[in-house]
């Protein structure tokens, strides 16, 4: 129907250039059009003032309009409009044919037949033939790469992978001396990278289509949406985790026919179930984010996995589940805990600690105005003078926390030392309330008030023996910190049944960025009760009370609560305090490409920059490897160094990375561990559904087009208006096309109907 | 009913309604409201346990007993003001300056971690008591012992502790235990007499010739009970004031039960 309005099929129009043949200037035609069309009105208003006078303003306009239109499309036509567009000489281009024989292409969703069935079958049904009346033609087939083949009949959908960007940048490249006029891309567009909200076809492999102008034709195969299908869209976990500690993972799913039932997320290690949650459904394929909590267990790597228990009816399996290298370490972190007077919470704080083999609570108690009892030293000289002055002897606690001791305890510089602590070391300090805390202890008017994550209150007596209860704020529902009960909805109740505390301080307003994590009530006043932040490169808090010890003493006996709680703020405490070495890789699962780039930033010991340090990976991973990889220091950062490394192999990696100092090999700066994974395949069983987004986009983007597998028609005809290859321009003259004349008759017509119906004729 | 005598209850009921969520809110949950320093509050409260005796009135803990006065409120209250006024001075505990005193028959004990009693050879418990002891420290509290002296007073005591903690081990503590260096570095121990020394020149009491300080630990190694038989710290305190008391006895009995406390709000 188009073609018979308008003379040319539409790629004629949609990348031709629109041009005036005629040699009178474009303005004089403007210019013409809107004397005319003023003229007109002018006399519209006066003729039919006289004639009609009645006539309504809208109805006029309209008549003017017709005449108008009339006038302007004449006009038009004297100025010969034509459109000029590239088309490939016959006979002298390339149309590469690609074909997907990655084995989602096995899945029998296209009338019965598989996908690859499909797409060899639309080829076979003409499209082939077509194209190769007009061009030379080359197949290719690919799923984790590209290979030319001879014709697409020994294709078959076993391919563990779809790297569709990756293919087409290397057909590309492969054929950068050939005339290509166009690529036809048959597959369902499930490439193994497309992740949530990406198209999963890199920039470099569009540029390199781009430089050579390569228009992407695509034919789509497969449902769009799959009829019954549960699929796990990605797991969000933090790979390193302290042994025994519970850990948050997020969980992103989406499903298909099941819209409103009850699934089970489950996280196992290996065919032991550690953690399960009820979810029901989002509405059809909505993404749903659940957050699920499970206890890590011993120190080791391990690989687990997180899914859906399979639902009856479910199409595709293979998607339910995912899994997630973590290392979990049980390396002790040291924190300073220095308080100002003997105190419940100070003894309760350690007897939590003592429970948590992770964390080594290395404390200093001023029992008298001129003794310190010292608790959880390594060596009797540990703390001998004091608070530490030297940053060497700081920076070695993970995390610190402050009780009830006044700002002027600490002289200027050691207050210096405790700001570089967090901003520049990156490590974590806890501030208590108390009776010589926060304000009461004059932290306002200390150089630290920065520091703290609010702006604590004016005068000196905000600190109250009085009872005071917790209740979670809604940042509190959803953190690891406060989780003492798995189910959100429990543990919020469970905090607000929790015994009242011993004492509280009111610690003012939080501050812009700051978390206030649980709020207390005391005396008809809501405060905060524990509030986080973020300062620099590390993280402080408050926990306003010095009286959580009765949430020991008052709760029945082996209650968890109280211990839970402290574990889990001091784990949170000094959880991204970075050692002197921190190793880094850009992701710890490897899909179906082993290669990896492995970072180090090394730090001395006052966590300055190493920037002449020797550092080396040693490397373990399956079918015995065991390899060394020295890292070289980067150009443009001190202190990071990097190596690439591949791979080779499918399973569990894991690298040790240890600095050196250059001048002494037997002086280690430290060492940290890495866990990634390699897995070949798996990809393949996820977004299997046709990604048709995918390649509407690739088309649109290379000047293709994407095509429904059920309208091929017109494709090998349409495929040759490319501006690659070897192509010529021609020009099209627009005025004998069937519309214009149309027009020129319809436009009186109209109008003469509008007159007569409105009776001004 | 007629309307008005149920408009009248409705306001009644109404009436206490608010009174009871004013008390809520403002109740003191057993601190006290008033400024006399018995209700002075504090981080720490020295906390003299009362226990039924099996030689007082039984099922009181009224102050008249066996011998004209109950077991447990031996030496009471001098003795614990006098070792608060010497806390105060020595260390940076906030204390309160009179004593509390305690009992098992309620879980107001549960907000004093750290209790005393004394004469303990006379202490026995109802099955309740004994589990909320139990409980008590096994959930971090402490608790000292003092003033009991000799063989049978031991096996009573023991008579009570088991009810309490059944099996766990009564061990003799060494001059390098923590407990004993926490403030002071108490390495010379010495039998505290109490003020029949004075008269009669004699450190011991029935037949309690050797001083024994002893522990029960819970699983993880922390005492939870300190025992100090065949002494009598408490007399110590309360007479550091006479002339005719040694002054050497009761500067180890200051030392001793200053570190008793520091060990107990550290471990």
């Amino acid at each position: 129907m188009f073609q018979f309005l308008f003379k040319y099929p539409s790629p004629v129009f949609t990348k031709g250039r629109f041009e005036l043949l005629g040699t009178w200037p474009v303005w004089l035609l403007l210019a013409l059009i809107a004397v005319a069309a003023g003229g007109l009105a002018l006399l519209v208003r006066w003729r039919l003032r006289n004639a009609a006078p009645n006539l309504r303003h809208w109805r006029a306009w309209a008549i003017w309009g017709a005449q108008s239109a009339l006038v302007a499309l004449i006009l038009l036509l004297l100025w010969q409009p034509a459109m000029t567009v590239a088309e490939l000489s016959s006979q002298q281009n390339i149309i590469a044919v690609v074909v997907d024989d990655s084995r989602s292409m096995a899945i029998a969703d296209s009338s019965g037949k598989t996908r690859e069935a499909a797409a060899l079958e639309a080829l076979e049904g003409g499209v082939l033939a077509g194209l190769k009346k007009r061009f030379q033609t080359r197949v290719y087939r690919f799923g984790g790469g590209l290979a030319q083949i001879d014709n697409p009949q020994g294709i078959a959908p076993t391919e563990p992978a779809t790297h569709i960007g990756d293919s087409l940048k290397k057909l590309a490249t492969d054929t950068a001396d050939l005339p290509v006029g166009a690529v036809l891309l048959l597959s369902d567009g499930a490439e193994n990278t497309a992740g949530l909200g990406g198209t999963g076809i890199g920039l470099d492999a569009l540029q390199a289509l781009r430089n050579r102008r390569l228009p992407v034709h695509t034919i789509g195969f497969g449902k769009v949406e799959p009829a019954h299908d549960v699929e796990v869209q990605d797991v969000s976990v933090e790979p390193r985790a302290t042994a025994n500690a519970r850990v948050a993972t997020t969980i992103s799913l989406t499903e298909h026919g099941y819209a409103g039932q009850k699934a089970t997320l489950t996280v196992r290690n290996g065919d032991t179930l550690i953690a399960q949650r009820e979810i029901t459904l989002a509405p059809e394929g909505r993404i749903q984010t659940e957050s699920l909590f499970f206890p890590v267990g011993a120190a080791g790597a391990k690989s687990l996995t997180f899914g859906l228990e399979p639902l009856p009816g479910e199409e595709n399996l293979n998607n339910n589940a995912v899994t997630r290298p973590i290392l979990v370490s049980d390396a002790k972190r040291k924190i300073l805990y220095v308080e100002g007077e003997p105190r419940w919470q100070y003894k309760f704080i350690r007897r939590a600690e003592e429970d948590d083999p992770t964390v080594q609570l290395v404390s200093m108690l001023r029992t008298s105005e001129n003794k310190v009892y010292r608790q959880g030293i390594s060596d009797p000289n540990e703390l001998a003078e004091g608070f530490p002055v030297r940053p060497e002897e700081l920076f070695g606690f993970a995390g610190i926390i402050i009780g009830s001791v006044q700002a002027d305890y600490f002289t200027p510089l050691e207050q210096e030392l405790l700001r570089e602590y967090v901003d520049q070391r990156g490590g974590g300090i806890l501030f208590l309330g108390g009776d010589a805390s926060l304000s009461d202890g004059g932290w306002a008017g200390s150089s630290l008030s920065n520091l703290l994550p609010t702006f604590l209150p004016a005068g000196n007596h905000n600190f109250h023996r009085d009872p005071a209860t917790v209740e979670l704020t809604p940042d509190g529902v959803d953190s690891p910190i406060t989780r003492l009960l798995d189910d959100p909805v429990k543990n919020a109740e469970r905090w607000r049944k929790l015994t009242y505390l011993a004492d509280y301080e009111d610690p003012g307003a939080p501050k812009p960025g700051a978390t206030v994590l649980v709020e207390m009530h005391a005396e008809g006043r809501r405060m905060p009760f524990l509030i986080t932040q973020r300062y620099g490169h590390g993280r402080t808090a408050i926990v306003a009370s010095g009286g959580t010890w009765r949430w020991q003493m008052s709760e029945a006996l082996g209650d968890p609560s109280h211990d839970l709680f402290w574990q889990q703020l001091l784990r949170w405490l000094v959880a991204e305090s970075p050692g002197q070495v921190t190793a880094s890789m850009p992701a710890r699962l490897l899909m179906d490409d082993g290669q990896v780039q492995i970072s180090a930033e090394v730090r001395n010991t006052q966590f300055q920059p190493s920037a002449d340090a020797q550092v080396s990976a040693h490397i373990v991973g399956p079918g015995g490897v065991n390899t060394m990889v020295d890292l070289t220091p980067s150009a443009d950062t001190p202190g990071l160094y990097q190596a690439d490394w591949t791979a080779e192999r499918p399973g569990a990696y894991l690298a040790e990375v240890t600095a050196n100092s250059a001048t002494d090999v037997a002086d280690p700066l430290g060492s940290d561990v890495l866990t990634f994974q390699r897995e070949d395949g798996v990809a393949e069983n996820f977004h299997t559904a046709q990604n048709r987004r995918l390649l509407e986009q690739l088309a649109e983007e290379t000047g293709g087009r994407y095509w429904k597998s059920t309208d091929l028609k017109n494709l090998p005809r349409d495929i040759s208006y490319s501006e690659a290859g070897i192509s010529v321009r021609s020009t099209k003259e627009l005025w004998d096309m069937p519309v214009v004349f149309l027009l020129l008759l319809g436009l009186p017509l109209v109008e003469w109907l509008l007159r007569r119906k409105w009776g001004v004729i | 009913m007629k309307l008005s005598r149920v408009a009248l209850l409705a306001v009644a009921a109404a009436v206490c309604g608010v009174g009871l969520w004013a008390l809520q809110r403002r109740g003191d949950y057993g601190f006290g409201d008033n400024d006399s320093e018995s209700n002075v509050k504090a981080e720490f409260y020295w906390s003299r346990m009362a226990y039924h005796s099996n030689m007082a009135s039984y099922g009181a803990y009224g102050r008249r007993g066996f011998w004209g006065f109950a077991a447990w409120s031996r030496d009471y209250p001098k003795a614990d003001r006098q070792f608060l006024i010497a806390m105060h001075r020595l260390t940076r505990i906030d204390g309160r300056p009179t004593e509390q005193v305690v009992t098992l028959d309620n879980d107001d004990i549960f907000n004093y971690p750290w209790i005393y009693a004394v004469q303990v050879e006379d202490w026995s418990f109802t099955p309740a008591e004994a589990k909320r002891l139990r409980e008590y420290l096994l959930k971090g509290g402490f608790l000292m012992v003092d003033d009991f002296h000799g063989t049978e007073d031991w096996e009573n005591f023991m008579n009570g502790m088991r009810e309490v903690l059944p099996n766990r081990p009564v061990e003799d503590l060494q001059s390098g235990d923590e407990i004993f260096h926490t403030l002071y570095d108490v390495d010379n121990k010495m039998q505290i007499p109490g003020e029949q020394y004075v008269w009669t020149g004699r450190t011991y009491e029935k037949d309690g010739y050797q001083p024994k300080y002893r522990a029960i630990r819970d699983d993880k190694g922390r005492i939870i009970v300190a025992i100090c038989h065949n002494m009598h710290l408490g007399d110590a305190w309360e007479w550091a004031d006479d002339p005719n008391y040694p002054e050497t006895f009761a500067s180890m009995a200051f030392r001793v039960g200053l570190d008793f406390i520091i060990y107990g709000m550290t471990h």
